[in-house]
């Protein structure tokens, strides 16, 4: 564990100065993020000046929602997102070899390796909003149901890190993750979206399946709503599932794994 | 002229090259969008109460966000990069030796992939109207091909736009999050997320002489049967009027940023 925690901290370190290195791109990257987060707030204040409620939420109840998958954007863009990103390439360029013979666990290192500098700075950015949107929020809440809350937001970065790591890995057998990357990425719509909006099949598909309507949602509800044991018992077991689900088929995806460049 | 042909058919190959990538963004996408889109606007139209907002229905509102989804690919074009990458690796420099114009060979790939998103624009929205038992009228191909066109010239405008803001590369080292800004702007002006219609009043008006309302909600409505002939009009002056502005300022930026290309990548 230790050997592992000093690792990451070269990780951090690396990570840093190459950053720095990019000083333009890196500036252009907050700013960037800046946009994305205004658009989101944009969208359901817009929304908002037409209707009352969204999914039984109120324009203050949605903002703590938005603020949530704000925030849970922000931690995998920064922890996540870049080795996401290169995943499929070493895949496809065969370039795997260098990450399996090492004496850390591939996952571990291919999943960490790179930590996005300058999506800390959103990071801090997306956490000041959520801040700012409890301070704001004019119900009253106790300090169990702030840590509560709190760690399910965790949560859901890491059941975010095991759907985008279920998409990645077919490229295993397909040798583009462009296809399912794209597709990740439209679904993750649904994480932006109230998970009460959803009915029939494509509830069972967005709270089950691909989960994705659990990462925010489901935290906010329990935080606006009061604890339900029904709610949490869900997402822990779903929770529990991806990650089991996404750790076979890495192994099944290693297996699979030629060496050969496509 | 000739090499235009040879052109449009590499490209169409290069994007058929990884089928299933193809079929899976092109189904998936389609469809995961306009459900969850359904979805949200199916939850305000039951809370208000309504059943027509701002001009649409929720079954208008679905189509809006079956057509939308694919125009902004269409629009979007060749992925983000499609300069900048080149430039920052180096390969920039065989378009330099090539005894075309770069300029018109970068655009014509890039519309070539326009006019592949255009082709599944038309699939789609036939197959929806055959889905809801509808006999396709001859109005309706006047739509659609009316539709498609201005798809296609906005296409072209974001072209240009694209072409001044990746040459930003030849002095900075990588504007891909300058290009991923863009797309957020023009998409949230233009419609992609809420048809503009929902903009509040004094917004709208301001969008009036800027290019955004014109990129994808005109077009998409228009595919709709919903504009009139004036507002196409409009709409397209205003395009064009922007797509010239952009193409000149494209000549400008290349004009001064091609002393600074290396031909070394980073």
């Amino acid at each position: 564990m230790k050997r592992y925690l000093r690792l990451y901290l070269c990780f951090l370190r690396f990570s840093f100065s190459k950053a720095m290195e990019f000083r333009v791109d890196f500036s252009f990257r907050i700013i960037m993020d800046i946009f994305y987060y205004a658009v989101n707030i944009a969208v359901f204040q817009v929304l908002f000046l037409h209707t009352d409620l969204i999914a039984g939420w109120t324009l203050e109840q949605m903002m703590i929602f938005v603020s949530s998958y704000l925030l849970i954007d922000a931690i995998n863009m920064t922890v996540f997102s870049t080795n996401m990103w290169w995943l499929p390439m070493y895949i496809n360029r065969g370039e795997l070899d260098y990450y399996l013979i090492r004496p850390v666990s591939p996952l571990f290192f291919l999943s960490l390796k790179e930590f996005s500098a300058n999506s800390f700075v959103n990071l801090i950015i997306a956490l000041i909003f959520f801040i700012y949107t409890l301070v704001s929020y004019s119900g009253s809440f106790t300090p169990l149901q702030l840590l509560m809350f709190i760690a399910l937001v965790l949560n859901g970065a890491l059941l975010y890190f095991c759907i985008q790591m279920l998409m990645v890995i077919p490229t295993f057998w397909t040798q583009s993750g462009k296809g399912f990357m794209d597709l990740f990425y439209t679904l993750g719509l649904a994480i932006e979206r109230p998970d009460r909006i959803f009915k029939g099949w494509l509830r069972v598909l967005f709270t089950m399946i691909l989960p994705f309507a659990l990462i925010a949602s489901f935290p906010a509800r329990i935080f606006l709503e009061g604890f339900d044991w029904k709610t949490f018992t869900h997402l822990v077991i779903v929770t529990i599932s991806t990650w089991s689900v996404m750790l076979f088929c890495w192994r099944l995806g290693l297996k699979n794994y030629s060496s050969a460049s496509s | 002229m000739n090499w235009f042909r040879f052109v449009v058919a590499a490209e169409i190959r290069k994007i058929l090259a990884f089928r299933a990538d193809f079929w899976i963004t092109f189904v998936g996408q389609t469809a995961i969008q306009v459900l969850i889109a359904r979805a949200l606007w199916g939850s305000i139209f039951k809370s208000t109460g309504n059943e027509v907002m701002e001009g649409y229905t929720l079954e208008t509102m679905t189509l809006y966000f079956l057509i939308v989804p694919i125009g902004s690919k269409m629009l979007a074009g060749e992925n983000i990069g499609f300069l900048s990458r080149e430039i920052y690796e180096g390969t920039f420099s065989k378009y330099l030796l090539y005894p075309i114009s770069f300029f018109q060979y970068k655009t014509l790939t890039y519309l070539t992939h326009s006019f592949f998103y255009g082709f599944q624009l038309m699939l789609v929205y036939l197959s929806y109207l055959l889905i809801q038992f509808q006999m396709i009228t001859l109005n309706d191909l006047i739509h659609l091909g009316t539709g498609l066109s201005i798809f296609f010239i906005a296409a072209w405008v974001y072209c240009m736009l694209a072409f001044c803001i990746e040459m930003i590369s030849l002095w900075a080292d990588n504007i891909w999050s300058l290009m991923v800004m863009t797309r957020f702007l023009f998409f949230f002006f233009g419609g992609a997320f809420i048809p503009v219609q929902f903009f509040p009043e004094w917004l709208q008006k301001n969008l009036t002489y800027t290019p955004f309302p014109y990129l994808l909600n005109l077009p998409a409505r228009t595919v709709m049967g919903k504009t009139t002939p004036d507002e196409i009009m409009w709409g397209l002056t205003v395009l064009v009027v922007w797509g010239g502005i952009f193409a000149l300022m494209g000549r400008l930026v290349w004009s001064r940023g091609q002393f600074r290309y290396s031909g070394v990548g980073i």
